[in-house]
């Protein structure tokens, strides 16, 4: 077994049908941390809209929870087809998918029913999968046909998964008279990577989708999804905020500060200047920047952001709470700085000191200020609920 | 040699919520010939608002190390047009 050194990185994009604001595709994804797993999942429900969402989701979230609970994938495909309904004469089931279980150190098997296949990129390059076909019995008497792949993932590797819309993006016009097509995808993907090493798999899906949007002309025929696994080395980041309880731990917080491998954030008028003082490091605070309507920053040279602390901790819980896994980030301040920075890394590090700054309690104040603890707290279920992040707290 | 009066604006979580974010506007506000004569930084928390008793209220700023509680920038104004018609920009 190889050592657990790895991150297993997942973003998905998504557009709906031009007509329906309910896409008919569903992308699931869970993390089992004990096990250091990662199960994918992606189903496209026949049709558009609310319900090819339902079947979707229906079929989608079998098949996650299954997979998880480690059922034989031969009965998870069967169960997945007795539930729903099929069309016999056509052959034809209400809802495809794709399940994807990737282990901490790579080992990765594949399923995939009635999809466009999955796309392998070693060192930026398609590598073919060696896919086994398997017939699966239904209850209702039809026999269908699966994939199933069993590899290990090598460092930097990439999974495209994509519906169909994406594949049949374009369809009827001249230039793409049958559609975009997987090689066309394939190829996009690989002079993608070509151009950036180290593109996000956030960046990735999402060009992959304005891609075959603007197939379809900006009026997508049908749902599209493509969702990017990145097997890498995990990217750390460490946020630092909040005086240590007492002044004797400055040096300490400020000595994990500074060994820290990755980025690093600093939260906090207070900390920040701890933070300079024991690095002996110049603190410069800038006048006159773009915070929409928060604190100013700061610059210390070494750390890659300085914010105030906790006004600015709040905005990026709004911020969490809001946003869409997958949806855009372009917003600007302080606050955006930090989501940006938390969602492009894996492992985040919170260090939080819990001196208590009883000024913050003023009940005059025209705001209340949340508990640094418990925003920190709430920071970290979204990081690991919603975005799959790993993250570790320390308090000083 | 004409030394700047130095205007220290805190950025600090209680002047931020307090109106202090206003003051960062301060150097829009200056008449162009105040400008060589006064020099604004930001500062991190001047640590003055736990002791409400002896400096007052917040947002807080300081000229020339003097802290002055619950600033505007028109009491900031008022303040640096006094330095300089005391001539203490000199």
């Amino acid at each position: 077994m190889r050592s657990d050194v790895y991150h297993i990185d997942v973003e998905s994009a998504q557009e709906a049908h031009r007509a329906y604001h309910c896409c008919g595709d569903v992308f699931l994804s869970q993390r089992k941390r004990e096990e250091g797993r990662v199960v994918v999942v992606m189903s496209d429900g026949l049709g558009s809209g609310a319900i090819a969402n339902v079947l979707a989701t229906l079929t989608a979230s079998m098949a996650l929870n299954f997979t998880l609970k480690k059922q034989e994938v031969e009965r998870t495909a069967q169960i997945i087809m007795d539930t729903l309904p099929a069309d016999g004469e056509k052959q034809l089931s209400y809802a495809t998918f794709i399940i994807v279980d990737v282990e901490s150190d790579g080992e990765t098997r594949i399923i995939e029913f009635d999809n466009p296949p999955v796309l392998l990129f070693r060192k930026g390059e398609p590598t073919p999968l060696l896919r086994e076909v398997k017939e699966v019995q239904s209850r209702a008497g039809g026999q269908r046909k699966m994939s199933i792949s069993h590899f290990f993932l090598n460092a930097d590797d990439r999974l495209v998964l994509m519906s169909d819309g994406v594949t049949q993006s374009g369809m009827g016009r001249a230039t793409m008279p049958f559609g975009y097509g997987l090689e066309n995808v394939s190829r996009y993907v690989r002079n993608l990577l070509r151009r950036d090493t180290s593109i996000s798999s956030y960046a990735l899906s999402r060009a992959v989708i304005l891609r075959a949007r603007n197939n379809d002309l900006m009026q997508p025929q049908d749902d599209m999804t493509c969702g990017v696994i990145h097997f890498r080395t995990p990217r750390r980041l460490l946020v630092c905020t909040g005086p240590p309880f007492s002044d004797s731990r400055d040096g300490r917080m400020g000595e994990m500060v500074r060994d820290f491998e990755g980025r690093k954030i600093v939260c906090g008028g207070t900390t920040s200047q701890i933070v300079s003082r024991v690095l002996g490091v110049p603190l410069e605070v800038v006048l006159g920047g773009e915070t929409d309507g928060l604190p100013a920053t700061s610059r210390i040279p070494g750390i890659d952001l300085v914010t105030e602390g906790v006004v600015t901790l709040s905005r990026v819980v709004e911020i969490l709470k809001g946003l869409r896994v997958g949806g855009e980030m372009r917003g600007v301040g302080p606050a955006w700085d930090i989501v940006r920075m938390l969602h492009s890394s894996d492992e985040i590090y919170f260090l939080v000191g819990t001196r208590v700054n009883i000024a913050h309690y003023d009940p005059t104040l025209p705001i209340e200020l949340e508990a640094r603890r418990t925003l920190i707290r709430r920071i970290i279920r979204l990081l690991e609920s919603k975005f799959l992040k790993e993250t570790h707290v320390e308090f000083i | 040699m004409n030394k700047a009066i130095e205007v220290k604006i805190c950025v600090g979580t209680l002047c931020s919520v307090m109106g202090g974010s206003d003051l960062q506007l301060l150097e829009e506000h200056l008449p162009q010939e105040w400008q060589e004569k006064v020099r604004i930084v930001g500062s991190t928390c001047l640590d003055v608002c736990k002791d409400r008793e002896k400096y007052g209220n917040p947002p807080f700023a300081s000229v020339d190390g003097t802290i002055v509680p619950g600033a505007t920038i028109v009491s900031l104004m008022e303040l640096i047009r006094e330095k300089i018609e005391r001539g203490e920009n000199r």
